[in-house]
């Protein structure tokens, strides 16, 4: 579905991250997991079109779309919910929403994808009327999420959905996430803990320095005596 | 009492006015960061090209009002292609400052060939509707003024409804909120911040042809609408609508009873002073919030 070939990208005159290749194939969930600071969203931002690809090849369902736009590349259908806060904070819930299905082809199904998207995170419905920016973390997270999944996806991938949240909230956001990838949708996670990452991994990705390290099935590479030391903390 | 009355007319024309030309300059700031010096400019062009449809050609300047918004529209949108789109995005370059100063040469470049073309002498241009209502002993109301306002007020209510309703209002709102979201979402940028400098231009347009018979019709009448959107602008905070619009009637109530009570000559002096405590006090106006630089 989505095949990443020698990608190089940075910012300015940084280059972050230094050629990676994977491939992330139909109804799989692919799990890029490593420390902060390492290439994750960068690569993630590289993908979806928000920065330039200087060098490689990237391609989907198909197609090359190494240079496109994000906006074409979002009626690809590859959406990206982005770490953080990035939700309209001056726009209510319901609004937020809507945006995500900005798409032609997602507009149609608009109405009915809201139902799904507060039938998986009833907080949002109860919220639907406030301002985005009103919102506590958690609650921005699911957004963000439920924002995504009002596109017409046939690819996510979600940027550290854990990320500041407190634990009751990221077992929360895991359950729902569990419930897409269980759905059949292929998904590209980035997470920073191997262990979170690893409950809904097909397959695990290990990045360093802006490059994969190691690549496997979720159990292969928590055999691996030198990951179990680095990501797990556990020495033998 | 009739003092009171009049300021209040005066407010009220004058604030529309003043919303209507500054609303532009700030949905441009809000989606591009860009502070639009070209504002001014459009308000004559609108003016000129309402002037032009009407002695020129002998249409109803009704019908100029449409020329009129149409021409500016378009001007905006090619200054947008020609000023900007190259700068977005290119690495070393400061975009807001280059972009502020690109949209300076386009306003003096439009406003020279005006003046080449159509000479530098003031015109009269008709009023729309001729007549005046008496409201009491001593203060009336031209009907001239009165359309002004319904005119100024409804194209704020449409483009209200525009950004909170369409599709495309809505993506403009959306990249002035956040820039990458919007991007993630499939809203085409780059046709966003065409759509809002023709927006703000038509605005401009608009409001030039609302002024053309009070003022006269020259290549320089863009410049105190210029410099009053600016104080408007920063009085509001840049990027706020709503905020906008409340700064807009604000300044234009200081303006009418300086103007009123005291003399119209210290209309403008007063109102520096108060941008500079404004400053002072609030950098970033009475409804904007700190910005950072984006592009």
């Amino acid at each position: 579905m989505l095949s990443i070939d020698g990608v190089v990208a940075g910012y300015g005159g940084t280059t972050i991250v230094q050629g990676v290749s994977f491939e992330v194939p139909a109804g799989e969930c692919a799990v890029l997991v490593g420390p902060n600071g390492h290439g994750k969203t960068t690569l993630l931002r590289a993908i979806s079109g928000l920065i330039k690809v200087r060098d490689g090849r990237i391609e989907f369902d198909g197609d090359e779309i190494t240079r496109e736009r994000a906006e074409k590349i979002v009626e690809r259908g590859l959406i990206h919910i982005p770490q953080g806060d990035l939700v309209f904070p001056d726009m209510t819930v319901a609004e937020n929403l809507q945006l995500g299905a900005f798409t032609k082809s997602a507009a149609k199904r608009a109405k009915a994808r809201i139902e799904e998207v507060y039938e998986i995170f009833p907080r949002l419905l109860e919220r639907q009327a406030q301002r985005a920016r009103t919102l506590s973390g958690g609650e921005r997270r699911m957004l963000a999420i439920g924002r995504g999944l009002m596109g017409d996806a046939k690819l996510i991938m979600i940027d550290e959905p854990s990320l500041g949240l407190a634990p009751v909230i990221v077992d929360e956001v895991y359950r729902q996430l569990r419930r897409i990838v269980d759905s059949g949708m292929t998904v590209l996670l980035v997470e920073e803990n191997f262990r979170r990452g690893q409950t809904l991994a097909d397959r695990i990705h290990l990045v360093e320095n802006g490059e994969i390290i190691r690549s496997g099935g979720a159990d292969d590479v928590l055999d691996d005596r030198a990951v179990r030391e680095t990501y797990l903390g556990v020495s033998e | 009492m009739n003092l009171v009355l009049q300021t209040l007319v005066s407010t009220i024309v004058q604030g529309s006015l003043l919303a209507l030309i500054t609303i532009g300059m700030s949905l441009v700031y809000g989606t591009l960061r860009v502070l639009n010096m070209a504002q001014g400019v459009m308000v004559m062009v609108g003016a000129v090209a309402a002037y032009v449809t009407v002695d020129g050609l002998g249409v109803s300047p009704w019908l100029a009002i449409l020329v009129a918004v149409l021409v500016t529209a378009v001007l905006g949108m090619l200054s947008y292609g020609v000023g900007i789109s190259r700068l977005i995005g290119r690495a070393g370059v400061d975009f807001e400052m280059t972009a502020f100063i690109s949209t300076f040469a386009i306003a003096s470049i439009v406003q020279n060939l005006v003046q080449l073309i159509y000479g530098p002498r003031q015109k009269d241009f008709p009023v729309l509707l001729d007549g005046r209502i008496t409201l009491t002993e001593g203060v009336s109301i031209t009907l001239h003024q009165i359309l002004t306002a319904v005119i100024a007020v409804g194209a704020l209510a449409l483009l209200g409804l525009f950004l909170s309703k369409s599709r495309y209002g809505l993506a403009i709102v959306a990249v002035a909120q956040n820039l990458d979201a919007a991007r993630l979402m499939g809203i085409p940028a780059r046709r966003a911040y065409v759509l809002t400098m023709g927006l703000a231009a038509g605005l401009a347009g608009l409001a030039g042809v609302l002024l053309a018979p009070v003022y006269f019709v020259s290549p320089t009448m863009g410049d105190l609408p210029l410099l009053q959107a600016l104080i408007v602008a920063i009085f509001a905070g840049l990027g706020s609508t709503r905020g906008t619009i409340i700064a807009a009637y604000i300044i234009g109530f200081v303006q009418a009873a300086v103007s009123i009570f005291w003399t119209s000559t210290y209309a403008l002096p007063v109102l520096y002073a108060l941008i500079v405590v404004v400053l002072i006090v609030r950098p970033y106006g009475i409804a904007g919030k700190p910005q950072e630089a984006r592009l």
